[in-house]
């Protein structure tokens, strides 16, 4: 069944099961590999992508869900690695193994974008990926001061 | 030795044969969707750091440099995100005197390994000792050879093996002499060229500068004559001491990040190739299991589904000697299809019966039983008994720790392509020698011909964390040759194949004189037959001074495959060690620090200086000893590796501030860290990295974490039963200090953090009145009134 759905900006046609999760989708008809698959129950937020906007748990949610709604993954956040998360992130060398991190990225987007101004405790309660490395000292690091570029860069446009 | 260099055809990405000769071997082959692999195929993946040929000639076995000035690095060593891609880069690039920001990091080849010796050159080890002064010491290549049996390889690459946080100090000798040596024919070349004496020559920043002349070239443009240029007698070409350093030591950011935050990095579990197709697995839960039956043709049918394999245990010899399971994998399109098809497939299992019949609470008496029984005594000073027999004072405390896995994010998989004379393997691994070796044990094709093209590993945390990754794709992919098959494990799964920390069981009794010191200490620590780490912390020696000590280890045999987990022995032992000094110290009524420091001050211990070093500072940049608000505390612990031996050792020792809320919520506030750094770290920077996942790891273990086992099975096998801390549970502040202390560090990838486990059990022990003795804390209650 030929699902059409819109990712980054461009449209696709892929012809799955429409219960395919949509990670699955993602990864393997659409061909960006940057979301990851770890857990398949929705616990660790490696998957994470937005769906018009929202954070989800994409191994976890079907396909059909998102057709016809505006797909976001970490390949749409630039194209060249110059979003303020991107740059906060390397500007505190947050990663480790790296392989939580689109996810995790994911989730402070979608935290800034309603809350550009977040605390500790608002990182916390929004930012739940999991991170075996513990990146997560430079990680929250990193979330203030993406959150600070936004707000330079908001202020400058 | 004798030198054999085969390199003639080297690894061309993922091609190896032409068409021609594909076809032929094709032609003897099963053929699963026909396949030619064409040069470009898996190599021209964007954020792909496997091994490539390069397109102009070489100057060693470790560098290669380009026209441009760019220098390609080849790295032997797995990047887990402990940052090797950076540190190893920074030893061969210091040497080198080259252009840093030029420098681009590469997979060594497995492949050349498997063909080439090492240069003698590097065999040539300068310095001897854990103290030496030109910042040497003898390097540990680890006791293993790729078989899984002892000995160094004396293959090119030497140890390729990403284990025991040895990559820096392993490879820093060979690595700084293989940019030395470079170094040293590029000035030569450059000499000759100009026809002046080398000496007159300087190299900075790949610029080679005849002052007299004023001439200058760079190592560009040099590189062409350099690959042609031997050095006459490069055994004597010496590398720099610590105080000589001008890149190593100064805070380097890792070189991969910028494709990890676009999401472009290419782990295992993104390779695609042409034809590819994908397998799901089910193994036996039970380990030692294996499948009775299972019915193929309930699924057959369903789309996008291609054939079934069957695969037995893997022999033991490949897997370091552990026993996995038997199972089936079924062969798809996609890997969803695989997956769902596998759920709905019915499996039978054939389980043996006595190793179903092991559960967590028969498992734990057993160890518990055998501490009763006599061990294997490692040390045993004094007179133990006889003071144990006269005195009035006596500290008794047994401690309990799980199963743990290491539940790296990227679950297990392997793409591999077996055809009748070659096998590709595209994998994130930190044993390639090893798998190497497997290939080639299960297809019958020579090591020669294994090529294996590394990814970066979404997390490590122990070598044998890889479990059966490796072997289960390469004994699918045998069955279908030709065909590129790309395994991936379920989470579920991966809980299946990994190697777990053995559960483990300590009883310690000291007795004490009537100032609270101890005079005798019995330790008798308890875990799994081959449980890695028996003797960690307390072989030898105690650290902790008391005239009259014995130390045994008293093993049972389970059935669970154990392995290397982060910390190995290590973190167990520090737990059982750093609680029991907190118990005596409350026991004489006394400051856990200041008891600490005492009984480290009576110890003959080489490097008691240090440990005391470490002690005092973590304390001083606590503030131990000042107010805090109620329910909040400190706690202080050592952790030292190798602090007996007078070679290499990692010394540190952390202040934990702790709060538990009368609700029995748990938060680690702050952690103070006092860090050795040998001689000199390669990057500070990703030293303190490290320690800051390590500590929220080890909270992690200490709070929460544990595998049970119910009916041979590991019980908690996905995210909701086994929990993960989350950013919540970052402590907000940690300060990191580091310390000179002139010997050669063991490493720092696994074992610093261990002191959050002991520190959070004292902490609640001073908040809430109740000492817990068994991990994770959560499971008690913890609330206080």
């Amino acid at each position: 069944m030929a699902l059409d759905l819109k990712v980054n900006g461009t449209a696709h046609s892929v012809d799955v099961d429409p219960t395919t999760p949509l990670l699955w989708v993602i990864r393997d008809h659409v061909g960006l590999t940057g979301t990851k698959f770890s857990c398949g129950i929705a616990q660790c937020g490696a998957c994470t992508v937005h769906v018009d906007g929202q954070p989800v748990r994409s191994c976890s949610f079907p396909v059909s869900a998102a057709v016809g709604k505006s797909i976001t993954t970490i390949e749409g956040l630039s194209r060249d690695g110059s979003h303020p998360l991107q740059l906060a992130w390397l500007e505190l060398d947050a990663p480790q193994c790296g392989y939580c991190q689109s996810g995790m990225i994911m989730s402070a987007l979608a935290l800034l974008t309603r809350n550009p101004k977040p605390t500790d405790a608002d990182i916390d309660t929004a930012v739940t990926n999991a991170c075996r490395c513990s990146s997560y000292h430079r990680v929250r690091k990193a979330i203030h001061r993406a959150a600070e570029l936004m707000r330079t860069q908001k202020a400058s446009a | 030795m004798k030198r054999k260099d085969t390199r003639d055809d080297g690894e061309r990405g993922g091609m190896g044969l032409d068409r021609r000769e594909f076809l032929a071997a094709a032609g003897a082959a099963f053929v699963v969707g026909f396949w030619v692999p064409p040069k470009a195929a898996a190599a021209n993946i964007p954020g792909a750091v496997w091994y490539e040929d390069p397109t102009v000639p070489e100057i060693n076995a470790w560098l290669v440099i380009a026209p441009d000035d760019t220098v390609t690095i080849r790295i032997a060593q797995t990047e887990i995100g402990q940052g090797v891609w950076t540190s190893n880069a920074m030893m061969v690039a210091e040497e080198l005197q080259c252009d840093w920001s030029k420098v681009v990091s590469q997979y060594a080849s497995a492949n050349r390994d498997a063909r080439e010796m090492a240069p003698e050159w590097t065999l040539n080890v300068p310095g001897n000792g854990g103290t030496d002064p030109k910042g040497g010491g003898t390097p540990e290549f680890g006791n293993r050879a790729r078989t899984g049996g002892f000995g160094i390889p004396d293959s090119v690459y030497r140890r390729m093996r990403t284990n025991a946080a040895s990559s820096v100090k392993d490879g820093r000798y060979y690595l700084q002499l293989a940019g030395a040596e470079a170094r040293e024919r590029l000035l030569l070349a450059a000499a000759n060229d100009w026809h002046v004496p080398v000496g007159e020559l300087s190299a900075k920043d790949s610029v080679i500068s005849h002052t007299k002349s004023g001439r200058k070239t760079t190592y560009g443009k040099i590189a062409h004559l350099a690959a042609r240029t031997p050095h006459p007698n490069p055994e004597a070409i010496a590398i720099k001491s610590p105080d000589q350093w001008t890149l190593m030591g100064t805070e380097q950011k890792n070189r991969d990040l910028p494709a990890k935050v676009r999401g472009e990095t290419v782990y295992g579990i993104d390779v695609r190739m042409p034809g590819m197709k994908w397998a799901a697995v089910k193994s036996c839960p039970v380990y030692g299991g294996d499948v009775k039956s299972y019915d193929f043709d309930a699924v057959r049918n369903r789309p996008g589904i291609r054939s079934h394999v069957r695969f037995p245990i893997p022999d033991p010899k490949l897997t370091r000697g552990r026993v996995f399971s038997g199972g089936v994998a079924v062969v798809a399109d996609s890997w969803y299809q695989a997956k769902q098809a596998l759920d709905a497939m019915p499996i039978e299992w054939s389980i043996p019966p006595e190793r179903a019949a092991f559960n967590t609470a028969n498992m734990h008496a057993a160890l518990i039983a055998a501490l009763d029984k006599p061990g294997n005594v490692r040390v045993n000073e004094g007179d133990v008994d006889g003071v144990f027999a006269r005195s009035k004072r006596i500290v008794e405390a047994t401690y309990s720790t799980p199963y743990l896995p290491r539940a790296r994010m990227e679950p297990g998989n392997a793409t591999v392509l077996v055809t009748n004379d070659r096998v590709d393997i595209w994998i994130g691994d930190q044993s390639p020698q090893e798998t190497r070796f497997s290939a080639s044990q299960i297809t019958g094709i020579p090591e020669q011909n294994v090529y294996l093209h590394m990814c970066h590993l979404g997390g490590g945390f122990g070598r044998n964390g890889n479990g059966p990754q490796a072997e289960q794709a390469i004994m699918i992919a045998n069955a279908n040759r030709g065909t590129p098959i790309h395994l991936l494990w379920t989470r579920e799964e991966d809980f299946i194949g990994t190697t777990y920390r053995a559960m483990g069981v300590a009883r310690l009794r000291a007795a004490l004189d009537d100032d609270g010191w101890p005079v005798a200490l019995e330790v008798r620590t308890g875990m799994q037959k081959d449980g890695f780490g028996p003797d960690a912390s307390f072989d030898i020696a105690s650290r902790y001074f008391v005239p009259n000590y014995r130390f045994s280890n008293h093993t049972t045999d389970f059935h669970v495959p154990v392995g290397t987990r982060r910390g190995v022995g290590q973190a167990a032992h520090e737990f059982y060690r750093e609680s029991f000094m907190d118990e005596l110290a409350h026991a004489a009524g006394k400051d856990p620090y200041r008891y600490r420091r005492e009984l480290l001050s009576r110890t003959k211990l080489p490097f008691k200086n240090d440990m005391i070093k470490a002690l005092d500072m973590a304390a001083e940049m606590s503030g131990w000893g000042t107010p805090l608000p109620k329910g909040t505390v400190r706690a202080i612990a050592l952790e030292e590796r190798g602090a007996e031996t007078g070679g290499s050792a990692t010394i540190s020792a952390m202040v934990h501030t702790v709060s538990v809320s009368r609700e029995g919520k748990v938060k680690l506030e702050r952690v103070d860290v006092a860090h050795d750094k040998g001689f000199g770290l390669v990057n500070p920077l990703s030293v303190k990295k490290q320690i800051e996942g390590q500590i929220t790891w080890f909270y992690n273990d200490a709070m929460h974490q544990a595998c049970t086992i119910a009916n041979g099975a590991i019980v908690e096998n996905n995210f909701h039963r086994f929990p993960l801390s989350r950013i919540d549970e970052d402590p907000p502040e940690i300060n990191v200090r580091f310390f000179e202390t002139g010997h050669w560090l063991i490493g720092m990838g696994h074992d610093r953090g261990t002191s959050v486990q002991s520190a959070i059990g004292d902490a609640l022990f001073q908040i809430t009145g109740k000492r817990f003795r068994d991990l994770p804390y959560a499971k008690h209650d913890l609330t206080w009134a």
